[in-house]
């Protein structure tokens, strides 16, 4: 049958392309466990998603052995009667596949920084994929708050002179805005809900006694002071810089502080 | 550098968060085809078009399929003679109501329970209507393919003589191939085509459960490279957009609701990103589109893309394909711009 001759003729390149799925599958099996074991996955997913991510990894390191074992027994393998595939021509999903693993096991993720603060519109505000509080509830001490938890609060009740004069210890990255006046600096911290892509950036505003300059963008500080209100002009989540009365760190020691491993906050 | 570096981190996090969820539902979907009998489970559907849409639009529980693994087994419900409102109200329903699907979006959504809720609402009020119009259709073959209607007038010749013998119906693959290279596309491949249907009560040894078991294998791997070959280039298109392009574009876009929604829709339609991850590409403009537009994506993008576009050429006449489209579209642009509006 005509159709049999063609399966044999195709059969080398089918073990090609059998061959690159097989090794797409075990390369990204790799990655994952190596993310899983170097603790680099909290810089790309949230850690509720872990043992998935770590039971994935297992589960295509299984399927890719099995596979390997048998294209190893048979020498010639039969070639399915029904042609897969329109999407792609063979061999180009797993290729893909194979070359982004391999990028990932060569260049280590990165932390997000001022940079995709900026691009992504900085707030005061929690993001819309997080759960947002129900009531307002404070249990712990202004001064034991974290950045976050600050955000939280303010956004539970928005009423910043209601926090005038609490003194505060919040930690975060430096990022700098043209709109604000040389002594302010925005401190932030991302916050992921789901991984990466979403990282919501978050921010105080930090008033300082010098120029800002001291401190260069993306710099981690551990900033303790006393939470003041100001009237300020900044462009957040719109085109133009709004002029609204803010909460502000008024800064009275500064510390600054190697990036933590965890930089994010997850909810 | 460090903007190539950090898309390069979101490109890899959206794969990290979204390969556990593609691998779930190419190993459901691989068993279920290996598992679930099409022809038992026909004799159940209801005859009312307004029933037998709801019923289509929840076989997808039985197969979760994304998008790409739900023409095929639409297809093959048509040809098992399957009216057109159940055919076609699984196939724009399946790629969202099901279990993995709704899953992930609980993942990807979970802080915004109305997300979900109204993109499983939405889906299936678009599946039913449109089910439903279909099946004002009476006579199926004034919307199908010449080569499908082919095929369908042959299976039927093929049923009024019942009884016949095993090598008859052993040729019945080979006969078929030779007509059609439409075969190809199947993502859920050979396993439950009719030819190997109606073998299965014949074939019951040992060796066969053994060569079931490396159909599945292969079917897994096959749909993890076809399926994983788009998210790769859905998530590299993904961070490209985030890093790259400059923000004023993305928020002047983003933040008005018709151009948000337009925008979005025309993403989902561009992307083609598997629908059971699509909640994680959706996420990376959650901060700057509105939520009507995201619901936008997430509804229009498992309907219709141009991946499933040449797949979807397989079923149906290209004419039936662009009223499909049209419709579908203008549902989903006017559901989501109320839901704009009134949230």
């Amino acid at each position: 049958m005509s159709n049999l001759s063609s399966s044999v003729k195709k059969s080398g390149n089918y073990r090609l392309t059998q061959l690159l799925s097989v090794l797409a599958v075990l390369a990204w099996g790799i990655l994952l466990l190596k993310y899983a074991i170097t603790g680099q996955y909290q810089l790309l997913i949230h850690p509720n998603y872990f043992y998935l991510m770590l039971f994935t990894s297992i589960l295509l390191l299984i399927i890719g052995i099995m596979k390997t074992r048998k294209l190893l027994k048979t020498s010639i393998s039969v070639v399915d009667d029904e042609q897969h595939l329109t999407i792609f021509p063979p061999g180009i999903g797993s290729s893909l596949l194979l070359l982004s693993a391999i990028a990932g096991l060569i260049i280590p993720p990165t932390v997000l920084a001022s940079q995709t603060a900026l691009q992504r519109g900085v707030t005061e505000t929690l993001p819309l994929t997080s759960y947002q509080p129900q009531a307002f509830v404070t249990q712990t001490r202004p001064e034991e708050r974290s950045l976050i938890e600050w955000i939280r609060t303010l956004n539970a009740y928005p009423e910043p002179d209601a926090y005038k004069g609490q003194p505060a210890k919040i930690t975060g990255f430096v990022i700098h805005v043209p709109e604000l006046p040389e002594n302010y600096l925005l401190l932030s911290r991302f916050i992921l809900t789901c991984c990466a892509v979403d990282a919501y950036p978050v921010f105080i505003p930090v008033e300082l006694s010098t120029n800002r300059q001291q401190y260069p963008p993306d710099t981690w500080l551990e900033i303790e002071g006393a939470m003041t209100t100001h009237t300020l002009k900044i462009r957040d989540r719109s085109d133009t810089p709004k002029e609204k009365r803010r909460l502000v760190l008024k800064a009275n020691n500064i510390k600054q502080i190697p990036t933590p491993s965890n930089p994010y906050s997850y909810q | 550098m460090s903007q190539l570096h950090n898309a390069f981190t979101l490109f890899i996090s959206l794969l990290v968060e979204a390969i556990p969820f593609l691998l779930l539902g190419v190993l459901l979907s691989s068993s279920l085809l290996l598992l679930v009998d099409e022809r038992k489970l026909i004799t159940k559907l209801p005859k009312n078009p307004l029933l037998g849409a709801i019923a289509g639009s929840c076989i997808g529980f039985l197969f979760p399929v994304c998008e790409c693994g739900n023409v095929p087994v639409a297809r093959r419900l048509l040809l098992k003679g399957v009216s057109p409102a159940v055919a076609v109200a699984f196939l724009l329903a399946a790629p969202t109501i099901n279990p993995v699907v709704i899953w992930s979006t609980w993942v990807a959504f979970g802080g915004q329970p109305q997300i979900v809720f109204l993109r499983i609402v939405f889906s299936l009020i678009i599946a039913i209507a449109i089910g439903c119009l279909f099946s004002v259709q009476k006579d199926v073959k004034g919307l199908l393919q010449p080569r499908l209607i082919k095929r369908l007038n042959f299976l039927e010749n093929q049923q009024q003589n019942l009884q016949s013998s095993p090598q008859e119906k052993v040729e019945v693959p080979a006969l078929l191939q030779s007509g059609s290279f439409l075969l190809g596309e199947s993502a859920q491949p050979l396993v439950m085509n009719e030819a190997l249907l109606v073998e299965k009560p014949q074939l019951q040894s040992r060796k066969v459960s053994k060569q079931k078991w490396q159909q599945f294998i292969d079917n897994v791997l096959q749909e993890l490279q076809e399926l994983g070959g788009m998210l790769v280039l859905g998530s590299a298109i993904a961070a490209t957009i985030q890093v790259f392009v400059p923000r004023e574009v993305v928020f002047s876009l983003g933040q008005d609701n018709i151009t948000s929604i337009l925008a979005m829709m025309l993403l989902a339609a561009i992307v083609s990103i598997c629908s059971t991850v699509d909640s994680f590409f959706a996420l990376s403009f959650v901060s700057t589109f509105t939520s009507g537009s995201i619901l936008a994506f997430l509804v229009f993008g498992p309907t219709i893309d141009i991946k499933a576009l040449g797949l979807m050429l397989s079923i149906f006449k290209p004419k039936i394909i662009i009223y499909l489209f049209a419709i579908i579209a203008q549902l989903v642009f006017l559901m989501t711009f109320v839901y704009s509006y009134f949230f």
